[in-house]
C-alpha cells in the first residue's frame, strides 16, 4: 500500500475501488447498514446499492457481509500502521521474572492506534472475544481521553480487563476477527489498547448491589469463580468461595508465570472482591458429598474447579525420579522465583545442582510445545537450565501461540517440533536420558504418525517436564452430568453471525488453522452452557465445564452464569421464598396453524394465572430464549403416515438435537394430532430427560379439539412445575 | 461513524453482543413509490390457504415437482438412444418435441418460472450440490464458486447465447424436427452434464440463472404469468430483518437459489418458485401471490438492459424461424453453404446474421424513435453497470423492448403448435412401444387434432392475442416511462404502438408464409 504522509494529512496514492454488481444485486441494504464508512447507499429508483468508492477503505467488511456475493472491492486496505510494542528479554534471564511483553508507551500512543478503529456498526471483533466486549466502545472513549468510560465499558462484559489483555491470544479471538484482519491486513492492536486503559487507571472495584435473599457457593477461585463472584456480589447475592489451594487464584496464581502476568495484576481481582464482602475460604476442598453439603447451606452452587490434573504421557521410565508434570514444576517454580537466592535451592532441591557436569547449565526436556510447555521451558531458563521442547505435532500446526513460540526461541528455549519422546531412561532411579523419535503429520485434523527407528536419537536430560496440557479432574465431571460441554458449533449457524460476516474469513495459521469465526463461534456453545444448571441449583463454568480453555471464557462463563442464576433465583429446600411469577416460554412447531393456535392458547392461560409468558416458534427459541425461563412448554404437529414415522415435527426434532443441559427444568409438551399420536410425546420427553429436564405435564390434542382440553393442559404444567419446585433435589450421581 | 455509548448496564450478559451492534438504520425513503405498483394485493396470496401453506412449507414440495419430470426425461434419455428410431414412434423424442416444449410456453404464460422450479436439469444437479433429495442440508457438494463478475455483469444475455447456441445445434443436427431420437437423448445428456459441472463447480443456481439456455425465455414470457412468485408481505419486516435467512438461508431453507430477494422482487423475472425463501424466513413475512396477467411486464419501475437486449435477439430466434420456411431463405442459406463450406442448413452466417439484423432492426427503430421524438435533456448515467447504464437511446429501447414480451411469446408459442396439433396422439403408442404395443401403423399414430388450414388460424389467432397484449402494455408503458423523455406524448405513444404492430402483423404474414412454403 502506498501511502505518503505529509504534515497533518495522509494522501492515498492508490485507493480501493469499490463496485457493485447491479445485476445480483438485490437491495437488501446488508452492505449499507454495516459500511463503517458509509460508502455504500441506496438508489432509490432501481433499489440496488449504490458505492461511493472516494469514502471507501477497503475493509471489504460489505464482500463479507452481502448474502449474494454482489459487492467487489479492488485495490489496497487503507488500514494504516499497527503500533508496535516492545518485547524485552532482560539479560541474564536466571532469576528475573520482570515482565516481557510491554504495553503502549504513551496517549499518543494509543490514540493512533485507537483512531485506527473502524467503529464498525456489526463489529466482528466483539463477536470474536469470547466475553463479547464491547470493543468499538472502549476504543472510541480511549480516542475520547475518557478512561473512566472506558472501564465502564469494559465492565460490562469483562472483570479482568488488565489479565485478560496480558495473557489473551488476541489473534484467534477480538484481533483476528477485526475487521482489518479480515481483510487481511494487520488488525487494531484491541489487547494492548485494553491493557492500556487497565495500567493506566487501575479497573474499579466491584460496587456490591442491594442485597437480595440469595446465598451462593462458588467452588474455585480461579477466572470462571472470579467472574461469578463478581457478577454475583453485584447483584446483591450473599457470596462464599471455597479455593483448594492456599491462596486465591487459581491458574492466574501458579499457572501463568510472573512473566507474562505480573503477581501484582493477577492478584487484584481478589483483593477488591474480598474487600467488597465476598467470603474466601482458601484451603478448602470440595469433593462430591462436600458439594452435597454445600447445597444444604446455600440456594445455589457455582463449580469452578477448571481443569488441573497435567496430562501425562504413558511411556517407559515416567516413572522416574525427576519427572514432573507442568503443574508440579510450575508451583514449585513460582515460590523459587519469589526469593533472590530461590533458583539455586530449587536447583539443589530438584538434585540438578552440578548434576549435568562440564559446567553446562542442566538440561530440561519439556514434553510438547504448546503455550503450557513454553511457560514451564521460560520459567525453567529463569531457574538457570537449558531447556528443549518436543512436540510432536508438525511446526505448521503447532498449538502455541506463534509470539509466544517466538519469544521462547528468542529467550534460548530450543523447541523441536515433529519428534516425540518414546522412552525415558535413568541411572538407577534418577533420569539421565531420552529417546527421541521422528513423527509426520501431514494435516491439522490429523494425529501424527510415529516413525519408529527412522531418525530416532537419544538425548542428555537432567528432568524431564510434561507438559502436554490439563484436563478435568474425573471424579469432579462424573459428578457433574452433560460435562463436558464440546465447544463445537452444530446446525446453521445463528445467521446474526452469518451476517456479520465474521464466518467468512479464511482459516488462519495463528487461529490454529481455523477460520477465526469458527473458533468463536464454538466458545458461543460453552458460554451458553454456562447459563444452565447441570442439574438443579447447581452451575458449572469454566474448564470444568468445557475441559481446558481460556482465562476470559472461565471469567466470561462465570458472570453469564451468576446472571442466569440471579433471574432463576433457585433456593434450598429449607429456605422457602414466597411464591413469585414464572417466567414461562411456549414454543411450537406448526405447519398449518393449528399447533401455534394450542401454543397461544396455553400462553393466555399461563398469562392469566400471573406468568410472565413469552410464545414463539420454534426456530426462533435459542439458548438466550430458554435460559431466561423457568417453565418451558412445547408444542409439536405430529409427523408421518399414520402408523409409519409417526413422531414429532422436523423442526422440533433438529431443536432437541441442539438442545443444552436444562438441569431440572420444568417441561410441559403437548401434540397436535390428526389420526394418532402413538409415541410423539415419548420421544420428545426422552429427549428432554437426557438433558436433566423434568417433564411435569403432557397432552395429546386431536386437531380441531377443543379450547378447554389446552387450558387444562396450561393448568396442569404449571401445578406440576411448581409441584416440582417444592420437591427435594434428585441426588447426586457419582460414578 | 458515531458511537451511542448509552449506559447498558442493565443490559443482561447473554445481550451484550447485541447491544454492541450499532447497524446503520436501512434507508427507507422511495419505498413504497418504489413497490407500489408491482407489490401484489394481500387478497392474493395464495399461501394464506392453510393447506396449500403446509404443502409449500413441506421441504418435499419441490422434490415432488421435480420427481415426475426427472422419471420423464430419464425414459427419455435411454428410450431415445435404446428405442426405436422411428422418432414419432420413440417416446423420447414424442414426448420432448410434441408435448413439453408446448406445455413449456402454457406455463410460462400463465404461471412464470413454473418449469424451473420443476426443472429435471437444475433439479438433478441440485440434489448433487446439496447431496439430498428435499432435506436442508449445511455442506454442498462442489467447489462453492462464484461466477466471475465480467460475465456476471452480462445478467440474461448469456442465456439468451446459449439458446441461440443451442438451437442452431438442434436445428443442424435436425433434433427437433425430430429427427433421430438418439439426438434428442445426447442433447438432454449434455444439457444435464452442462448443468451438473456448473452445479459443482459454482454456488447456488448460477447454471439457471445466468446460462440455462431456456432462462432469459422463460423469464421475460413468463412475466405475462400470473403468479408473482415469492413475495414479501410487509417491506418494513424485512428491511428491518437482521439476518436475511430468505437470502443466506435458515433453519428450514436454503437461501434464495436465483439471488432474489423476496423484499425488493418488483416482478416474476427472477423468482424460481422453488419455495425456500418460504420455508426460511422466520417471520413468516413471505408468501407466493397471485397477480394480474401482464403486471410483471407493465409495473416495473427498474428496466433492465439485458433483458432488452435479450427480448430483441430472442425475437429475432423467433423471426428466423419462421424466414427459414421461406424459399427467399433457402436459396441464400444455399448459396452461403456453398461458398463457406458447410454441409448444410443452416449456414452459421446466416443464421446469426438473420438474428443480429431482426434485433438491430428493433434496435434501430428504438433509436429512430428517440431521436425523432425524444428530450435532448434525458439523464444519462456512466456506471460500470451494464444492466443498468442509461442513455437517451436506452431511455427508448428498453421500455419498447419490454412492451414487446408478448409478441414475442406469442410467436413463440405459436411456433410449437403445428407438432402438438398434427403429432401430439402419437406420444400414446410412443409409450405403448415401449411396452412392445402399438406402432406407425395404429389409428392414433396418424392422428391430428386440426388440420394445417386450422392450425394457421390458430397461430395468427395467437399471434393477434399477443400483439393486442402487447398494444395493451406498450401503451401504458408508453405512458409512463417514454412520454416523461419525448417532447410529444402522443406521437411517442402511437410510434411504439406502431412498431408493436407492426410485429405482430409481420409475424402473422411469416406462418402464413410458412404454410404456403409447406
Amino acid at each position: 500500500m502506498a501511502i505518503t504522509m505529509t504534515e497533518n494529512q495522509l494522501t492515498w496514492t492508490d485507493r480501493p475501488r469499490v463496485q457493485v454488481l447491479a445485476d445480483r444485486c438485490a437491495g437488501c441494504q446488508e452492505c449499507v447498514i454495516r459500511c463503517p464508512v458509509g460508502a455504500l447507499d441506496m438508489d432509490a429508483g432501481r433499489w440496488v446499492a449504490v458505492a461511493d468508492s472516494e469514502r471507501c477503505v477497503g475493509c471489504r467488511q460489505c464482500v463479507r457481509t452481502c448474502p449474494f456475493s454482489a459487492i467487489v472491492v479492488t485495490g489496497p486496505a487503507l488500514a494504516g500502521s499497527r503500533a508496535s510494542t516492545e518485547v524485552v528479554h532482560p539479560e541474564p534471564l536466571v532469576a528475573n521474572v520482570e515482565e516481557v511483553r510491554r504495553g503502549l508507551g504513551s496517549w499518543e500512543e494509543a490514540l493512533a492506534e485507537a483512531q485506527r478503529c473502524l467503529s464498525c456498526p456489526d463489529p466482528t471483533c466483539v463477536r470474536g472475544c469470547p466475553a463479547h466486549n464491547d470493543i468499538p466502545g472502549f476504543i472510541a472513549a480511549v480516542v475520547d481521553r475518557d478512561l473512566a468510560k472506558a472501564h465502564e465499558i469494559l465492565r460490562r462484559t469483562s472483570v479482568l480487563p488488565d489479565v485478560c489483555s496480558r495473557v489473551c491470544n488476541q489473534a484467534a479471538q477480538c484481533e483476528g476477527a477485526c475487521t482489518w484482519s479480515l481483510a487481511g491486513e494487520a488488525p487494531v492492536a484491541i489487547g494492548q489498547l485494553e491493557r492500556f486503559v487497565a495500567d493506566t487507571m487501575a479497573p474499579p472495584p466491584p460496587e456490591p448491589g442491594a442485597a437480595v435473599d440469595l446465598s451462593v457457593g462458588v467452588v474455585g477461585a480461579g477466572p470462571g469463580g472470579i467472574g461469578a463472584a463478581w457478577a454475583l456480589l453485584e447483584g446483591g447475592a450473599s457470596v462464599t468461595v471455597y479455593e483448594r489451594d492456599p491462596v486465591p487464584g487459581g491458574l492466574l496464581g501458579w499457572g501463568i508465570p510472573d512473566f507474562t502476568l505480573p503477581d501484582a495484576v493477577a492478584a487484584r481481582p481478589w483483593r477488591q472482591l474480598q474487600d467488597a464482602g465476598v467470603e474466601l475460604r482458601c484451603g478448602v476442598e470440595i469433593d462430591a458429598a462436600g458439594l452435597e453439603g454445600l447445597l444444604a447451606s446455600h440456594d445455589a452452587v457455582v463449580v469452578a474447579t477448571g481443569a488441573s490434573v497435567p496430562v501425562r504421557l504413558p511411556i517407559p521410565g515416567a516413572d522416574l525420579e525427576g519427572v514432573t508434570d507442568a503443574t508440579s514444576f510450575l508451583k514449585t517454580a513460582r515460590a523459587a522465583l519469589e526469593t533472590d537466592d530461590g533458583a539455586p535451592a530449587w536447583r539443589s532441591a530438584m538434585g540438578l545442582e552440578g548434576a549435568a557436569g562440564g559446567g553446562r547449565p542442566p538440561h530440561v526436556l519439556v514434553l510438547g510445545a504448546g503455550n503450557t510447555a513454553m511457560d514451564v521451558a521460560r520459567t525453567a531458563l529463569r531457574l538457570g537450565l537449558a531447556a528443549t521442547c518436543v512436540d510432536w505435532l508438525d511446526e505448521r500446526f503447532s498449538l502455541a501461540r506463534p509470539d509466544e513460540l517466538a519469544e521462547a526461541r528468542d529467550e534460548g528455549v530450543v523447541v523441536r517440533f515433529a519428534r516425540t519422546v518414546t522412552r525415558i531412561e535413568g541411572d538407577g532411579q534418577r533420569v539421565r536420558r531420552a529417546q527421541l523419535a521422528k513423527t509426520r503429520q501431514e494435516r491439522a485434523d490429523r494425529l501424527p504418525a510415529v516413525l519408529h527407528g527412522e531418525g530416532a536419537e537419544t538425548v542428555d536430560v537432567d528432568l524431564v517436564v510434561m507438559a502436554m496440557g490439563y484436563r478435568v479432574d474425573p471424579a469432579v465431571a462424573a459428578g457433574l452430568p452433560g460435562t463436558p460441554v464440546r465447544r463445537e458449533a452444530h446446525g446453521v449457524p445463528d445467521r446474526r453471525w452469518t451476517a456479520s460476516g465474521v464466518l467468512a474469513n479464511p482459516a488462519s495459521a495463528f487461529a490454529f488453522h481455523n477460520p477465526v469465526g469458527k473458533l468463536a463461534l464454538g466458545r458461543e456453545v460453552g458460554l451458553q452452557a454456562a447459563s444452565f444448571p447441570v442439574r438443579e441449583r447447581i452451575w458449572v463454568v469454566g474448564d470444568s465445564l468445557v475441559g481446558p480453555a481460556t482465562v476470559v471464557e472461565a471469567m466470561a462463563q462465570g458472570r453469564r452464569a451468576a446472571s442466569a442464576l440471579l433471574a432463576a433465583r433457585p433456593s434450598r429446600p429449607d429456605h422457602k421464598r414466597p411464591a413469585r411469577a414464572r417466567r414461562a416460554l411456549v414454543c411450537y412447531a406448526s405447519e398449518g396453524g393449528r399447533t401455534a393456535q394450542v401454543a397461544r392458547t396455553v400462553g393466555d392461560e399461563l398469562t392469566d394465572k400471573g406468568l410472565s409468558v413469552r410464545v414463539l416458534p420454534i426456530e426462533r427459541v435459542g439458548p438466550d430464549e430458554l435460559a431466561s425461563a423457568d417453565v418451558l412448554v412445547v408444542g409439536s404437529w405430529v409427523k408421518g403416515f399414520v402408523v409409519a414415522k409417526v413422531g414429532p415435527a422436523p423442526a422440533v426434532r433438529a431443536w432437541l438435537d441442539g438442545l443444552p443441559r436444562l438441569g431440572g427444568m420444568p417441561v410441559a409438551l403437548f401434540c397436535t394430532y390428526g389420526v394418532d399420536p402413538r409415541s410423539t410425546l415419548a420421544q420428545m420427553a426422552v429427549a428432554f430427560e437426557r438433558r436433566g429436564a423434568r417433564v411435569v405435564a403432557t397432552a395429546e390434542l386431536r386437531r380441531g379439539g377443543n379450547k378447554v382440553a389446552a387450558i387444562a393442559f396450561a393448568r396442569r404444567a404449571l401445578a406440576g412445575a411448581r409441584e416440582l419446585e417444592a420437591a427435594p433435589p434428585e441426588p447426586l450421581a457419582v460414578r | 461513524m458515531a458511537v451511542d455509548l448509552q449506559d447498558r448496564k442493565s443490559i443482561a450478559p447473554s445481550d451484550q453482543l447485541s447491544a454492541a451492534v450499532r447497524l446503520r438504520a436501512p434507508k427507507r425513503e422511495g419505498l413504497e413509490e418504489r413497490f407500489a405498483a408491482t407489490d401484489p394485493a394481500p387478497g392474493l396470496e395464495l399461501t394464506a390457504n392453510p393447506r396449500f401453506a403446509r404443502l409449500v412449507r413441506n421441504r418435499k414440495f419441490q422434490f415432488l415437482l421435480i420427481l415426475p419430470n426427472q422419471i420423464v426425461f430419464w425414459t427419455v434419455i435411454f428410450v431415445g438412444i435404446l428405442g426405436t428410431a422411428i422418432p414419432g414412434l420413440n417416446f423420447g423424442a414424442a414426448i420432448t418435441w410434441y408435448v413439453w416444449f408446448c406445455l413449456v410456453f402454457v406455463m410460462m404464460v400463465v404461471v412464470g418460472r413454473a418449469w424451473c422450479a420443476m426443472c429435471p436439469f437444475g433439479g438433478f444437479a441440485e440434489w448433487v450440490q446439496r447431496r439430498t433429495f428435499w432435506r436442508r442440508t449445511q455442506k454442498a457438494l462442489g467447489l462453492g464458486r462464484k461466477f466471475p463478475e465480467p460475465l456476471a455483469r452480462l445478467g440474461f444475455l448469456i442465456p439468451v447465447v446459449s439458446f441461440v447456441v443451442l438451437t442452431w445445434i438442434e436445428e443442424f443436427f435436425n433434433i427437433a424436427g425430430p429427427g433421430n431420437p438418439a439426438d434428442t437423448s445426447w442433447m438432454v445428456v449434455g444439457i444435464v452434464s452442462s448443468a451438473l459441472i456448473f452445479f459443482l463447480v459454482f454456488e447456488r443456481r448460477t447454471f439457471c440463472r445466468y446460462v440455462c439456455p431456456l432462462s432469459t425465455l422463460i423469464g421475460t414470457v413468463g412475466s405475462m404469468g400470473s403468479v408473482a412468485g415469492f413475495r414479501t408481505k410487509d417491506h418494513e419486516v424485512c428491511l428491518s430483518c437482521r439476518t436475511k435467512d430468505c437470502m443466506r438461508g435458515g433453519e428450514q431453507g436454503f437461501g434464495c437459489p436465483w439471488y432474489t430477494w423476496p423484499g425488493s422482487a418488483d416482478s416474476n423475472l427472477s423468482c424460481g418458485l422453488c419455495s425456500e425463501c418460504y420455508k426460511s424466513c422466520p417471520e413468516g413475512n413471505v408468501g407466493l401471490f397471485l397477480q394480474r396477467p401482464l403486471t410483471s411486464v407493465v409495473a416495473p419501475r427498474r428496466r433492465r438492459a439485458d433483458v432488452a437486449w435479450g427480448i430483441a435477439i430472442l425475437w429475432g430466434l423467433v423471426v428466423f424461424q419462421q424466414f427459414n420456411a421461406t424459399n427467399v431463405y433457402a436459396t441464400v442459406d444455399n448459396w452461403l453453404n456453398r461458398n463457406l463450406l458447410v454441409p448444410h442448413y443452416p449456414n452459421p452466417v446466416d443464421y446469426v446474421g438473420l438474428i443480429a439484423l431482426v434485433a438491430l432492426l428493433m434496435a434501430g427503430v428504438a433509436w429512430l424513435v428517440s431521436r425523432s421524438l425524444g428530450r435532448g435533456d434525458v439523464a444519462v448515467t456512466h456506471t460500470d453497470s451494464f444492466v443498468d447504464r442509461t442513455s437517451r437511446f436506452r431511455a427508448f429501447f428498453v421500455p419498447m423492448a419490454y412492451g414487446l414480451i408478448p409478441v414475442v411469446g406469442a410467436d413463440y408459442f405459436a411456433r410449437q403448435l403445428p407438432k402438438f396439433f398434427k403429432h401430439s396422439a402419437r406420444v400414446v403408442p410412443a409409450v405403448a412401444h415401449i411396452a412392445g404395443f402399438m406402432s406407425t401403423s395404429s389409428s392414433i399414430y396418424g392422428f391430428h387434432i386440426l388440420s394445417n388450414s386450422w392450425i394457421v388460424v390458430v397461430q395468427v389467432a395467437v399471434i393477434v392475442a399477443g400483439t393486442a397484449a402487447a398494444a395493451w402494455a406498450t401503451w401504458r408503458i408508453a405512458g409512463r416511462e417514454l412520454v416523461p423523455v419525448s417532447h410529444n406524448a402522443l406521437g411517442v405513444r402511437l410510434a411504439t404502438l406502431g412498431v408493436v404492430l407492426s410485429c405482430g402483423a409481420a409475424a402473422s404474414v411469416l406462418y402464413v408464409l410458412m404454410h404456403a412454403a409447406s
